[in-house]
């Protein structure tokens, strides 16, 4: 995706000048920070050797000679053993068909199941099970095939001859993913990730049955410590349960090294000298952004009203304006600050409540009043003090709506960024990834739920982390608030009854794509349940498995009363309104009927109760189509636009950073830009920088572009039927990612 | 054209009459090499038998009734009469109080080991094991330890362990009330010539008599523990006393039935399936023979006293084997083994008969042991100052 354009208003003061050269500029500025093309990979350039090693502080990147030169030999060396490797695999193919022809009498019997303390009895349902002999000459031989029933039990007739053989060498049995893939021409090809691999003892196949017993697998487990859904990773570069394709990792090698030596050289001379760096040389060793480069052209643009509005309306934090009561054109945005959350007192994170004016038609939204509840200097830590700002305020005016942009980025990267795309995502991954294999959904769910909790994984450690991470060290919140935060926001979403954000001009670019994304998606949902009915229904079981595990690791349900009860006074009116503002934000539906599990109502609704579509609801149908919109959506559009335009909204550390210091003044954050005592130290500002080029520039996987072949292509041509009304707002369809994945 | 496929045709045929007679070639090496082995290290070193050693013999009578519904033998002619001997057993322990297989061998002969026709049975109407390669494992994953065994067999073979479950009996009142199956088919070639395939079983003669023992909702973790149960009131030989005590009140009467079905062209080998009963709809059983049995023999008579599938008519033999995977294999291996009887009989002439089961408290105990001597030594004491 990219920026959108400006259209300006006829009625307003044009005090940069001609309206379409502001609008030129905007648009050549947009053009001109987009990513970095694919860069030449040169013998002695620094390797990245995957997202999982980098880090704010020094990422494992080898940038000394002689390590590039082992590196590269280690390259060469793997990359001559892939070669024998596929070589190998092609003189000893895996045949299609089963050796053998009496499989009366013997057969394979087992179970496969959850391993772990939580899960170690709860089946696997529909996996693959292979039987292979291995001849002396190293050839395959299928001996036997099928896949676990719903209880997880398997029984895989094979002919006792054709197994004994004295041509066999050895015999296996191999219990594996399904995956799928698509070509160009959308025709659908199966394979198999190997999960666990049985060697048997030949002597030990004598006939009957033969029993591999509980095959216990790490799959997709849930860790059992986190306060949301998460999957359980020990190690991510061995037990995983899923691994980023190739691509990723050398799309962020080559797209993001630049950036990353910039940051490690940045970081070494602050470390060795903390004022080595002003944050001035350290915004121009970065590649300008939006902000950087219509203020190189046009000064004072960026920080206009006109900008502001815009960017609140169209930029990453994309609000949810809510109309006042009696007043026309009015409207209320909230962003709920520290309020109600642990928090540390270095840094500003207070509510802002802003009023815009928004006119039908092609207008951005003009702000008119900013009032911010809650610390704003280090002098005064009052958590209820409120202040209003208006237009003709000024200076104040200017530090009001940069604290305002703060607070937004930091709202936008913790509540719409992490918990509204990555973990909400990540739990409708799991529950995927545990259940659907054989069921037509499988195909068209799984491909854009990939690798999400891989991303989550290292964000754990990167972003969240009090002693790592960059957000508790970069901003107000504390790892604490952040999760009691994210829990809080997970609380207030469910797939059932979500809509995207309503229309409210013509100018509203983001909510405009935002509903014409829905609507292709559901289009062609429609259409891929239209096509494979019968399938959808005949594995019906695996949808309620899915729902099942959907509900039951939810977060527990948003429930107002529950969070009122026993409250007084300011305490009631801070959590009251907090709650406003979830609800509102998340357009949270509390008289939607949710699941419950243990006695306790869950956030999210089941898709469908009944293990047989026979006996399913009616709605049942329209709840799977409807869940699988919403994860879809938001695995793909709504991240790619937070995401995307992290650079555009947090690439200037002076415009907006996701914590202003509280500063050594009385006025506390309200001070001009030019105090460097309120902006990000040097070295969060340059790992700021660092984390908006990184999500914003290190695109892999769109929809369209399909690298990975596991999209259906039919999505790809719906949306490039719209390619024109999606650029008319803003939206480049070939950047709109199939995944949440960075 | 047609050459080619002549030339393919014949081909085929030769690799089928090779692969057959590898077959039937590593089965008879099995075989010897299986028997040769127990012979020596079994029954030559150690008196033992594979696995029946703890039993009890006794003599009788049994006669072949007249049922029309049977197939006319020759041997099997009606009101035909013959001496008999028969031998019960515990599988495996020198304990009859263990959870184990008991059985019942039947000679149609009143000699330790001649007969014109010897069956023997075991409790349960499934086997625990299937063919010469099943065996072979289940002798190999024995790995018994203080009454507890076949832990890995069972396993890895939840047919055994199924077949376990219904032959193990835990403390049968007598054996005489137990139900004894010859699960391996034999030929049945009768007057008419047709081919036709049997199976024996032995039920008590009284009708309605309460088979005792039958494990009542067994745990199959547990079943690999046969051990004796600490409160079990139960001795070594109960089951052995119990016998001779019920023959020296009056006889015990038998009922061996025979269940048939003719052979078809295009025969499906599960038929010849131990672990899989014939349905009794289809091929009802029949009474064949009534036994009975009038007097015990001692300890060394119920030692010597030895059966072999070898003893019987040909018409009644071993169905042949043509591998060791075919269910047949384990009739054939068994044909084989009279090596190993033999070896046990030398063993027993040359170095004696091996101790009688002692009544202590050595339970689950599977090697012989002798009891302890009365030395008899008397001495006298130093007179005191």
């Amino acid at each position: 995706m990219s920026g959108k354009h400006l259209t300006h208003d006829n009625d307003q003061p044009a005090p940069y000048g001609d309206p379409d050269t502001v609008h030129s500029i905007y648009r050549e500025c947009i053009e001109e920070t987009k990513p970095v093309p694919t860069r030449e990979r040169t013998f002695l350039a620094p390797r990245l050797k995957g997202i999982h090693h980098l880090d704010i502080g020094y990422s494992k990147v080898v940038t000394a000679s002689p390590g590039m030169i082992l590196d590269n030999l280690y390259n060469f060396y793997d990359g001559v053993k892939d070669t024998l490797h596929e070589w190998w695999l092609r003189l000893c193919p895996r045949p299609t068909a089963i050796t053998g022809t009496d499989f009366r009498g013997s057969s394979i019997v087992g179970r496969t199941t959850y391993a772990g303390r939580h899960d170690h009895d709860k089946p696997i349902h529909h996996l693959r099970v292979e039987l292979w002999g291995r001849t002396w000459w190293l050839g395959w031989r299928r001996l036997a095939e099928g896949y676990s029933g719903f209880d997880g039990r398997f029984e895989l007739p094979y002919d006792l001859r054709a197994a004994r053989s004295s041509a066999i060498r050895k015999i296996r049995a191999e219990i594996s993913q399904t995956t799928y893939r698509f070509d160009r021409h959308g025709n659908r090809s199966r394979s198999f990730s190997l999960a666990v691999a049985l060697p048997i003892k030949k002597s030990d196949l004598v006939g009957m049955r033969y029993d591999l017993r509980d095959i216990q697998i790490e799959l997709w487990c849930y860790r059992p410590d986190c306060y949301i859904p998460r999957v359980k990773i020990d190690d991510l570069q061995h037990e995983a349960p899923e691994k980023y394709v190739e691509g990723r990792n050398e799309a962020i090698t080559d797209q993001f090294i630049p950036v990353e030596l910039i940051k490690l050289k940045h970081v070494t001379m602050l470390r060795a000298d903390p004022n080595a760096l002003t944050i001035e040389e350290i915004q121009a060793d970065y590649p300008p952004n939006l902000t950087t480069c219509i203020e190189a052209r046009l000064p004072g643009y960026s920080r206009s009203d006109e900008f502001f509005g815009e960017r609140m309306m169209n930029g990453m934090n994309a609000l949810t304006f809510e109309p006042i009561d009696g007043e026309e054109h009015r409207y209320r945005v909230v962003n709920w600050g520290y309020q109600g959350y642990d928090h540390n007192n270095v840094y500003a994170f207070p509510t802002t409540e802003m009023d815009f004016e928004i006119l039908p038609g092609d207008h951005a939204p003009r702000p008119l009043q900013i009032t911010i509840t809650g610390a704003l200097s280090a002098f005064e830590h009052d958590p209820d003090q409120k202040r209003t700002f208006y237009p003709t305020d000024g200076e104040r005016w200017l530090q009001a709506k940069r604290v305002a942009r703060s607070v937004g980025g930091l709202i936008s990267e913790v509540d719409d960024h992490f918990a509204r795309t990555h973990v909400n995502v990540e739990q409708y991954a799991i529950a995927a990834n545990r259940n659907l294999r054989l069921n037509p959904v499988t195909w068209l769910l799984l491909p854009h739920l990939k690798e999400v909790s891989l991303i989550d994984h290292t964000a754990d450690r990167m972003l969240i982390s009090q002693e790592a991470g960059y957000i508790p060290r970069a901003s107000a919140l504390t790892e604490k608030g952040l999760k009691h935060r994210v829990r809080d926001a997970l609380g207030m979403m469910n797939w059932k009854g979500y809509r995207p954000m309503p229309v409210i001009n013509d100018h509203h670019y983001y909510a405009r794509a935002e509903n014409l994304f829905w609507d292709i998606t559901y289009e062609y949902i429609s259409e891929f349940f239209e096509h494979n009915a019968a399938d959808i229904r005949a594995y019906w079981y695996e949808i309620f498995a899915m729902s099942e595990d959907l509900v039951s690791h939810s977060v527990p349900a948003f429930d107002r009363e529950a969070h009122l009860r026993g409250l007084e006074g300011r305490a009631y009116e801070v959590a009251s309104r907090r709650l406003n503002y979830w609800t509102t934000r998340f357009d949270h539906q509390p008289q939607m009927p949710t699941g419950s599990y243990g006695g306790e109502p869950r956030a999210l609704s089941p898709i469908t109760q009944a293990k047989d579509f026979a006996q399913a609801d009616p709605d049942d149908w329209e709840n799977l189509k409807e869940m699988c919109c919403y994860a879809i959506h938001h695995a793909t559009f709504l991240h790619s636009w937070v995401n995307e335009h992290q650079h555009d909204d947090i690439g200037e550390v002076l415009y907006s950073c996701l914590g202003l210091r509280f500063g050594e003044h009385p006025d506390g954050v309200m001070h001009p830009e030019s105090d460097h005592r309120i902006a990000p130290d040097p070295l969060r500002a340059t790992q700021m920088l660092w984390w908006s080029n990184l999500l914003s520039r290190t695109e892999y996987g769109a929809i369209t572009k399909n690298p990975d072949g596991d999209v259906n292509p039919r999505f790809g041509e719906l949306l490039k039927a719209h390619e024109a009304e999606f650029r008319s707002y803003g939206v480049l369809v070939d950047n709109i990612e199939s995944r949440t994945n960075i | 054209m047609n050459t080619t496929h002549q030339q393919s045709w014949t081909g085929e045929l030769l690799a089928d009459w090779l692969r057959r007679g590898k077959d039937f070639a590593v089965l008879w090496v099995v075989a010897k090499v299986f028997a040769f082995s127990v012979a020596l290290f079994a029954s030559l070193m150690l008196k033992r038998r594979m696995s029946h050693d703890n039993g009890i013999a006794a003599r009788g009578t049994v006669r072949i009734l007249d049922n029309p519904a049977i197939p006319l033998h020759r041997f099997f002619l009606p009101e035909r009469t013959f001496p008999c001997r028969i031998r019960h057993a515990t599988a495996t322990f020198l304990d009859d109080a263990v959870k184990g297989i008991r059985s019942m061998s039947i000679k149609f002969s009143d000699d330790h080991l001649e007969s014109p026709f010897d069956l023997q049975m075991n409790t349960g109407e499934r086997s625990l094991f299937w063919s010469a390669a099943s065996f072979l494992q289940f002798a190999r994953l024995r790995k018994q330890k203080w009454g507890v065994e076949y832990r890995d067999y069972y396993r890895k073979y939840p047919d055994g362990l199924s077949g376990a479950i219904e032959a193990l009996r835990e403390n049968p009142e007598s054996f005489s009330d137990l139900r004894y199956y010859c699960k391996t088919p034999f030929l049945y070639i009768g007057e008419d010539h047709t081919l036709r395939y049997a199976k024996y079983r032995v039920v008590p003669a009284k009708m309605g008599t309460r088979e005792t023992g039958i494990l009542q909702s067994p745990d199959p973790l547990e079943i690999p523990n046969q051990r004796v149960a600490a409160h079990n009131p139960n001795g070594r030989n109960y089951l052995k006393y119990e016998y001779r005590d019920r023959l020296e009140k009056g006889s015990v009467n038998y009922l061996i039935q025979i269940q048939l079905r003719t052979a078809a062209a295009d025969e499906d080998p599960e038929i010849f399936n131990n672990m899989k009963p014939w349905d009794e709809e289809i091929h009802p059983w029949h009474d064949l023979a009534e036994i009975e049995i009038t007097e015990a023999y001692d300890w060394v008579e119920s030692c010597k006293t030895t059966f072999h599938v070898g003893n019987m008519p040909e018409t009644l033999g071993a169905i042949p084997a043509k591998s060791i995977h075919d269910y047949n294999s384990l009739n054939y291996m068994r044909a084989h083994s009279a090596i190993a009887h033999k070896a046990r009989l030398l063993n027993y002439r040359l170095f004696g008969y091996p101790p009688e089961i002692p009544d202590n408290d050595n339970r689950n105990w599977s090697d012989w042991e002798k009891p302890h001597r009365i030395l008899n030594r008397s001495y006298d004491l130093p007179p005191k100052n």
